[in-house]
């Protein structure tokens, strides 16, 4: 039997970085993983630190444009988050903010461009647009078809290896009690408050007891959430990235595309790494539904679209070798805004999942952990999971 | 060493690699004519160390060269040399 | 448009060409692909058409292996791709979808049913000095000598537990090559030991100890010695191999090291497929898990040959053979009866074969006699990842955390060479039953222009 302030679900980026905060701030903090630490999306995406707007949000209609413009307010303080978390956790994180291109093509994507700078200026963050050649006098492998750009000078890209692994160290060093390979079998609620779990790591049970439960499984969020008869409407994505053999140092910055699925940078040990979302096929459950633990399959048109997207705007990718494809597991919401806070329906329990969790992972964390703590914090509001409270009425 | 009893090998052909002319006969891998070159260093590690061929069966990926002409970077193992291709090393 | 073939055989060694010729006369549309211009995989690596060799790897067990490689060659409807590598093997709906790369470019087939019997390779094992140059493998050495005729070195030592590389330094020698010395780690007592306890079945294998015997021969009248108990500590030089270091603090002149502690299935494309394989054995690696008709766990795959664990080539043949007619007799074209007499030789020799290969294994096992790394020894080629790194990443996990945290595995050969010695590691710590990396595209590294929709 365990008993501690917090029990956390999930070993991932955000996890790892909320046991961190918590155990500093002086809680009991126990972390259970099912896997390794940092086994799923967290060590699986490609590195991105993007704080434009990302395409997906331009694409579906001003609505949910103007929704997402609201998560503009968490960029600005995941920028800040970034900066210091090398000095922070005393590990090479492999950080490197040397800026970001988002490219356009088309006179249409220019526009696209322009419309989102204009959202992130009236936002605060100070992207700049640049025509073709000014991007390319910025990066010289930007090809001829580049026709504008815009620019953000706190863009770049880390090492999804190293961070997790760093934030289990330090809230290890805090104090966290953290097992892997541990299996959450049941979630109960106490009365009058607090929680009972049964786990199971190789033959062994053991219950778990906690004021607070914090889950941040990523793609598994709802399966574990359901365990405490709630809904979190998330759904699993499987985005395809690729690794290019290592060269001579060709792109500084993060490049984005405003109107085809494209990001690509080059990581610190010279490997260029490409995706930008393009979809991998989900395995199957014999018995329908999707099967999150096994590997996801490649779909071959993505493969060949998201290299063509590569080539297309650094020609010399091309003669790059390929070695290796892979595919992680994210997970979307209804509305593509991440879940992250309380959920007020069952006191004491709290969510954060949902994509982005790279770049704003440290973020979430650190601002959960000031919720948990009993802290109101604004920036967090438009991630409630208490905007799909409806779905809630007759659970809990 | 070229084996030289018993073996009569393809015309003779001539490659470059990294700037120097190399003999070499049609049949020959990449890697059979820089080893019979006595050129035994495919590429330099990270830190700097020289590296030679490995397995000779196209799994290992230490003999990676680059055809310039294609720019095209291949495994020298498992490659045939033609007359007159320019090959890059990483050394 | 994919060429479309009712069987593709991946390796065109003993094993893929017996499931050829299981299949002939029955008029199917076959595929066979080797990343060698010509068959005969490793065992019989031919040298290039353009060479004409006289009196060509003689010998009985040659001999047998060439008749089927002509015989094959005699087959009709049999595609040839030679020079041709796999990079994928993946399920598109009712058949499997393959692609194949070579230096002109990416070629696209598709295929019913897939044979997958791309053998073996040998056991990349990590000394100080191993990533000098002029250090191959014992089998890249042989190869050299058996298909380019072209001996890699002026003085040659050769190093392991193999028993192989008395016949590699014999073919070496016979080539008018120079071995210095060839260097088992074990004492020649343990070898011994081992055949004792399986006299009967030693004495079925008797060909090869004739052949080891014959090897012996050859290497004393020309004066190469022979070192039972010599384990291999260090290869010194500088731009390339100029000696090695024995533990015993002996020094050899050399400018050419071939290692040969034994050999591991080449398993990467079952196991990017999701097939089901198993712990080779104690030098490591993944075998291929195959039924009596060498299916794989996933239906219309099927497997045969080293990649199925390695046993030599008569047992591949062996293999080839339940194969080929397996597959004949899921797809309806033989029958049961027929399919069971066909192949009752191929099972009663299949039978003694993997006897004899695990007498060999237990001869030439390397477990207690790998040598030790150095802190700063690499362990990972590619990506240059060092002893140290490893062994500090202890409670690191599994294979595949480890890979994630030090970059182990994450290189050009995805953990070819690493894979083994890491999981040795591990294993050290209990973690027996790790599945080792994740096996992912390309099999091989492949230019990213090859694989772009054309636009």
């Amino acid at each position: 039997m365990s008993k501690t302030d917090v029990l956390i679900i999930g070993g991932g980026l955000i996890g790892c970085a909320t046991a961190l905060h918590l155990a500093r701030a002086g809680a009991s903090v126990r972390l259970v993983e099912a896997g390794d630490i940092n086994a799923g999306a967290s060590g699986q995406n490609a590195g991105s630190l993007h704080f434009q707007m990302e395409r997906r949000f331009l694409e579906n209609g001003a609505a949910l444009a103007d929704q997402a413009a609201r998560i503009i307010a968490l960029n600005r303080l995941a920028i800040d988050e970034w900066r210091g978390l090398e000095v922070d956790l005393g590990v090479d994180l492999h950080v490197s903010q040397k800026g970001g291109l988002m490219v356009a093509e088309t006179p249409e994507q220019v526009a696209l461009l322009e419309a989102k700078s204009r959202r992130e200026i009236s936002g605060g963050l100070a992207t700049q647009l640049l025509d073709g050649d000014a991007a390319r006098a910025l990066c010289p492998a930007l090809g001829p078809d580049v026709l504008a750009a815009s620019y953000l000078a706190d863009e770049g890209h880390a090492d999804p290896r190293a961070l997790t692994p760093a934030f289990a160290h330090a809230a290890a060093e805090a104090g966290a009690v953290i097992s892997t390979r541990q299996h959450v079998l049941s979630i109960t609620r106490r009365s009058p408050g607090g929680f009972d779990v049964a786990a199971k790591k190789g033959d062994e049970m053991e219950t778990l007891q906690a004021d607070q439960i914090f889950v941040a499984a990523g793609a598994w969020t709802p399966a574990v959430c359901a365990l405490a008869n709630l809904h979190i409407p998330l759904f699993p994505v499987a985005l395809l990235m690729n690794a290019t053999e290592r060269t001579g140092p060709i792109l500084p910055q993060l490049i984005q595309h405003v109107g085809r699925r494209l990001s690509m940078k080059q990581a610190y040990a010279g490997n260029v790494i490409i995706g930008g979302g393009w979809p991998s096929r989900l395995a199957q459950r014999p018995d329908g539904g999707f099967d999150l633990n096994a590997r996801a399959s490649i779909i071959p048109l993505s493969r060949s679209g998201n290299l063509r997207a590569a080539i297309d705007i650094v020609p010399q990718i091309g003669a790059l070798n390929l070695i290796r494809s892979w595919t992680g597991v994210t997970t979307i919401s209804a509305d593509q805004l991440p879940i992250a806070g309380a959920v007020s329906r069952v006191p004491g329990f709290y969510v954060a999942a949902g994509g982005s969790a790279f770049t704003l992972g440290p973020t979430f964390a650190r601002l959960i952990a000031r919720v948990m703590g009993g802290e109101r914090v604004e920036a967090l509001d438009v991630l409630s999971p208490d905007r799909f409270n409806h779905l809630n009425s007759f659970m809990g | 060493m070229r084996i030289e009893q018993d073996v009569t090998r393809g015309a003779a052909i001539e490659i470059s690699v990294d700037g120097i002319a190399l003999a070499a006969f049609d049949g020959e891998t990449i890697a059979t004519a820089m080893l019979s070159q006595g050129m035994a260093m495919f590429r330099r590690d990270a830190r700097g160390r020289p590296r030679g061929l490995f397995c000779n069966m196209g799994t290992c990926g230490e003999c990676m060269v680059t055809l310039t002409a294609e720019n095209r970077r291949v495994r020298a193992c498992v490659t045939d040399a033609q007359n007159g291709m320019d090959i890059a090393t990483d050394g | 448009m994919a060429e479309h073939f009712d069987l593709a055989i991946v390796g065109g060694g003993p094993a893929g060409q017996a499931a050829a010729i299981a299949l002939q006369g029955l008029d199917l549309s076959i595929a066979v692909i080797d990343e060698q211009a010509q068959p005969g995989g490793q065992i019989l690596r031919q040298p290039p058409a353009q060479f004409a060799v006289r009196l060509w790897l003689p010998g009985r067990a040659y001999d047998r292996l060439k008749a089927q490689t002509e015989h094959f060659g005699r087959l009709d409807r049999v595609s040839w791709l030679g020079r041709h590598t796999v990079i994928e093997i993946a399920r598109d709906g009712a058949h499997f979808a393959l692609l194949t790369e070579n230096a002109l470019g990416v070629r696209a087939i598709t295929a019913d049913r897939v044979l997958i019997a791309a053998g073996c390779q040998d056991l990349a094992v990590p000394l100080a000095g191993w990533t000098l140059p002029g250090v191959y493998t014992a089998g890249a050495i042989q190869a050299f000598v058996k298909s380019q005729q072209y001996v890699p070195g002026e003085r040659i030592v050769l190093a392991g537990t193999h028993p192989l590389q008395l016949l590699i330094a014999a073919q070496i020698v016979a080539a008018g090559g120079t071995v210095a010395e060839v260097l088992f780690a074990q004492p020649i007592s343990a070898m011994f030991r081992a055949v004792l306890t399986k006299p009967l079945v030693g004495l079925r294998g008797s060909g090869n100890m004739l052949a080891a015997a014959a090897a012996l021969r050859i290497l004393r009248r020309a004066g190469v010695p022979v070192s039972f108990g010599s384990a291999l500590q260090r290869i010194e030089g500088e731009s390339r191999v100029t000696h090695v270091i024995l533990a015993s603090g002996r020094r050899i002149a050399c400018d050419t090291v071939g290692l040969n502690y034994g050999f591991v299935p080449q398993s990467l494309l079952p196991r990017m497929m999701g097939a089901k394989v198993r712990p080779a054995g104690a030098a490591g690696g993944f075998a291929a898990v195959h039924d009596e008709w060498m299916r794989s766990s996933l239906p219309g795959l099927y497997v045969a040959g080293e990649t199925t664990g390695v046993a030599g080539a008569p047992a591949s043949q062996a293999e080839g053979e339940l194969a080929g007619v397996g597959i004949g007799l899921d797809a309806g074209w033989i029958d049961m009866a027929e399919a069971g007499r066909q192949t009752r030789r191929a099972r009663s020799r299949h039978r003694h074969l993997q006897a004899f290969a695990r007498l060999l294994d237990t001869v030439a096992n390397p477990l207690p006699w790998f040598p030790v790394p150095e802190d700063d020894t690499i362990i990972c080629r590619c990506e240059d990842v060092d002893y140290a790194t490893l062994a500090a990443q202890s409670g690191g996990g599994s294979a595949n955390a480890v890979k994630l945290i030090t970059r182990c595995g994450m290189g050009p050969c995805q953990g070819r060479n690493c894979e083994p010695s890491l999981l040795r590691m591990l294993d050290d710590r209990g973690l027996t039953s790790d599945p080792g990396f994740t096996q992912r595209f390309p099999a091989r590294p492949i230019p990213v222009s090859e694989l772009a929709d054309p636009g």
